[in-house]
């Protein structure tokens, strides 16, 4: 077995042991953590501007002033996050979309695969979702029968489109043994360099200078209900919930759940107890893929209407949300809202406090780098007397796998 | 997989590209109106053109440094996937630096002050990752991750502090170097003896990283510690301390590359999007891996990646309209073509994994 078959495969096999608590306490902890450095980031920028615009937040004699005020930059970045109408819309809109993602990733995570690749799924998903239905438009009677018709093939198309893009590097690993880490990162570009040519060589829209396709038909997006504000539809987002809970069931449930878990935790065990691998790592892959084409599909039908080149990263961001869930289906709800709210409240801190909206990508950096060294806590709860000193689950792997006592990685 | 096994799918890949080349002989021979024939004229013409050759290699530095740094770090048992990171940092700083310095207007020794901060901040983020790899055993790829989305966030939000806007007004460039007398030799000489001074690092670095894991104790201890990190502790090398230096040496060579492309071709950050380095890190990883780890094949790897960009320019100057996302992407197909074929064999054993001497 190569190294780094186990490497990965043990890293998440660790991440998915360690206990739901624990799991629950390093995201909250990373969390924290994040929110803390990030104030000193606020600080140090706020010292970086001086001389402020207007009066400065503090002065501190020898080192200068200091613009901004970090408590009131997330205060603000709160209450703007679900303050008023519009942003509650905005919040909830990046929240449905990170439902998708966030899923997409924790699947493929389940089976121990680090799918980087969602965005890429993502952008081909929204492309297949914005033709099918441009084509399939003409055929069925306008309205809100042809709407639903139109959206149920959006959602199809997307989902498939982005499952066979997921399978590609699922695939790879299976029967070619090809790193999915480095397949699918190398895919995302791949899909957006044929997405765009794609779209500005054949399928662009005549009447615009930018790379676009033409609009899909107002009864094809979705209704923009509850809130009554454009971009966001409570259908998405009770839709992005059901799946969720649909996603765990399926994980915990069903026995392509279990045979997804297993391969995931323990590949050669599962194996030995009669699960095709190499099956369940493509269909897994599938899976994944088509969770972010469903979320390619609802970026079309419910924000853009179209597909049109710069689709914002939600695919990474999904990567951001599945490891602060700790790889939960269930868990990734309270984490997308979280990066929703992120999203709303950014352009909230920039507008009314000149601190650069940018501050919420440093933030999603953060976590994901304090998510990742459990140690971490592990060390500072041993050091101040909160923790007990149990071998270390998370990052190097609990359980030894077979295979891997030649590694030389643990002495132990 | 057993050596037999690889060699196998060498064959087969070998045999693919032959018959792509037969494919093209049987066209030209059949249908002699293609455009095929123009198409390899009009290469053939640019590969001897010197001023061709010399914007790729300057485009070939930033890839190739990063390149470099990613195989000593993964040689040494950590993988660093955050290169594409530390060139946005390193490109940053050095802008950043540069302009401050010179109050909008950087002399050379400026410019070469900032080089020399950018490639620290750029070591600094790599003793961090190192840190957070080595000392908290964080699981590498998603720490590389953080790398990058760290930087990605931050490098276009201190634009926005510093200029308002996530781009910088452009400053001037280092000024190229020109060896009296070899210069003069006809196409070497424009090429390799008139050129920026990063493109004389980056060739003094591929040597000197070829030798040093080729040659040296050193390099033993970088390729042990990656491959059997036991048996280096075993004879008494601290596998911690060669990990931390592989990492760092990945921040090193990534700081020179991006500061390279800030400093020594762009004169700018550009901070839309995906920055200015717009995936060349990236590209790093499948030059070296193209390149199976070693530091020529790197380079070769890099050069040919940074022409397929310089390609497009020069064919859309001459009329051919060919989309550029398309030529961007063969480099990522090339990788993925090619770990479908040979699979990922040459990765060190113990790559990725954390090691624990057991003695603390």
């Amino acid at each position: 077995m190569s190294g780094d078959d186990s490497t990965i495969g043990r890293a998440l096999g660790g991440l998915v042991d360690a206990s739901a608590i624990e799991r629950i306490l390093i995201s909250l902890a990373a969390l924290g953590l994040s929110v803390v450095v990030g104030a000193v980031v606020v600080l140090i920028s706020g010292w970086v501007l001086s001389p402020c615009p207007s009066a400065p937040f503090a002065t501190l004699g020898g080192l200068g002033e200091f613009c901004y005020n970090p408590i009131e930059v997330y205060w603000v970045l709160l209450k703007g996050a679900f303050g008023s109408t519009f942003n509650l819309a905005t919040t909830l809109q990046e929240t449905t979309l990170l439902l998708f993602t966030g899923l997409s990733v924790a699947v493929a995570f389940r089976a121990g695969m680090f799918n980087i690749g969602t965005q890429g799924q993502l952008v081909l998903g929204a492309l297949g979702t914005g033709l099918s239905v441009l084509w399939v438009a003409p055929v069925v009677p306008a309205g809100l029968v042809g709407g639903v018709v139109l959206v149920a093939v959006g959602l199809l198309v997307g989902a498939a489109v982005g499952g066979f893009w997921g399978a590609i590097p699922g695939a790879l690993k299976a029967y070619a043994d090809a790193n999915e880490v480095i397949t699918t990162i190398m895919l995302n570009f791949v899909a957006t360099g044929i997405a765009f040519t794609l779209v500005s060589e054949v399928f662009k829209d005549p009447g615009s200078q930018t790379v676009q396709t033409r609009f899909v038909p107002e009864y094809a997006q979705l209704p923009a209900l509850v809130l009554g504000i454009d971009g966001f539809s409570m259908l998405a987002l009770v839709g992005g919930l059901a799946l969720a809970g649909l996603v765990y069931w399926v994980l915990r449930g069903t026995s392509f759940g279990y045979d997804l878990r297993t391969s995931g935790v323990q590949p050669d065990a599962a194996e030995y107890g009669g699960v095709d691998a190499k099956k369940t790592m493509v269909s897994s892959m599938a899976l994944s893929g088509a969770l972010g084409g469903v979320g390619g599909a609802v970026y079309v039908l419910m924000v853009a209407g179209q597909w049109q080149s710069g689709i914002p990263s939600l695919g990474f961001d999904g990567i951001t949300v599945s490891i602060l869930a700790g790889n939960n289906p269930i868990g990734v709800v309270p984490a997308a809202l979280l990066f929703g709210a992120l999203k709303g409240g950014s352009l909230v801190i920039e507008f009314d406090l000149a601190v650069p909206q940018q501050l919420v990508g440093v933030l999603r950096g953060l976590v994901i780098l304090f998510v990742a060294m459990p140690e971490f806590f592990r060390m500072a709860g041993i050091r101040y007397g909160y923790g007990d000193d149990e071998p270390a689950v998370a990052t190097d792997g609990g359980t030894p796998r077979e295979g891997g006592a030649d590694d030389g990685g643990d002495s132990e | 997989m057993s050596y037999a096994d690889t060699s196998r799918k060498r064959r087969w890949l070998l045999g693919a590209v032959g018959l792509v080349v037969a494919a093209l002989i049987a066209i030209e021979v059949l249908f002699p109106a293609n455009p095929f024939t123009g198409l390899a004229v009009v290469l053939l013409t640019l590969v001897t053109d010197p001023n061709y050759v010399g914007s790729v290699l300057r485009l070939t530095v930033p890839i190739a440094f990063a390149a470099l740094g990613g195989i000593f770090a993964e040689k040494s048992g950590v993988i660093n996937i955050g290169l594409e990171g530390l060139l946005i940092i390193s490109a940053f700083t050095s802008i950043a630096v540069a302009a401050t310095l010179g109050g909008g207007t950087p002399s050379q020794f400026d410019l070469w002050v900032a080089f020399g901060v950018a490639v620290l901040a750029s070591v600094l983020f790599a003793l961090l990752f190192a840190v957070v790899c080595i000392e908290y055993k964080a699981d590498q790829i998603i720490a590389g991750l953080a790398v990058w989305l760290i930087a990605l966030g931050l490098a276009p939000f201190a634009s926005k502090v510093i200029w308002g806007q996530v781009n910088s007004p452009p400053i001037a460039t280092l000024n190229d170097w020109t060896v009296p007398v070899l210069s003069e030799i006809p196409f070497f000489g424009p090429v390799l003896f008139d050129a920026n001074p990063t493109v004389y690092m980056l060739l003094v670095a591929v040597a000197a990283s070829w030798y040093t894991l080729n040659r040296t104790a050193f390099g033993r201890w970088i390729e042990a510690s990656g491959e059997n990190p036991k048996a280096l502790d075993t004879v008494g090398v601290d596998v911690r301390k060669v990990r931390y230096a592989g990492v760092l040496l990945s921040g090193l060579f990534s700081g020179i590359g991006g500061a390279g492309l800030a400093l020594g071709r762009v004169g700018q950050f550009i901070g839309g999007g995906t920055t200015m380095i717009n995936g060349r890190g990236w590209i790093g990883i499948t030059a070296y891996l193209f390149g199976n780890y070693n530091p020529l094949g790197a380079f070769g790897a890099s050069f040919l990646f940074a022409s397929l960009d310089a390609l497009q320019i020069r064919l859309q100057q001459l009329g051919y309209s060919i989309p550029s996302e398309l030529i961007g992407i063969i480099p990522y197909v090339t990788v993925v073509v090619v770990l479908a074929f040979v699979g990922r064999t040459q990765i060190p054993d113990a790559a990725g994994e954390h090691y624990d001497s057991g003695e603390d």
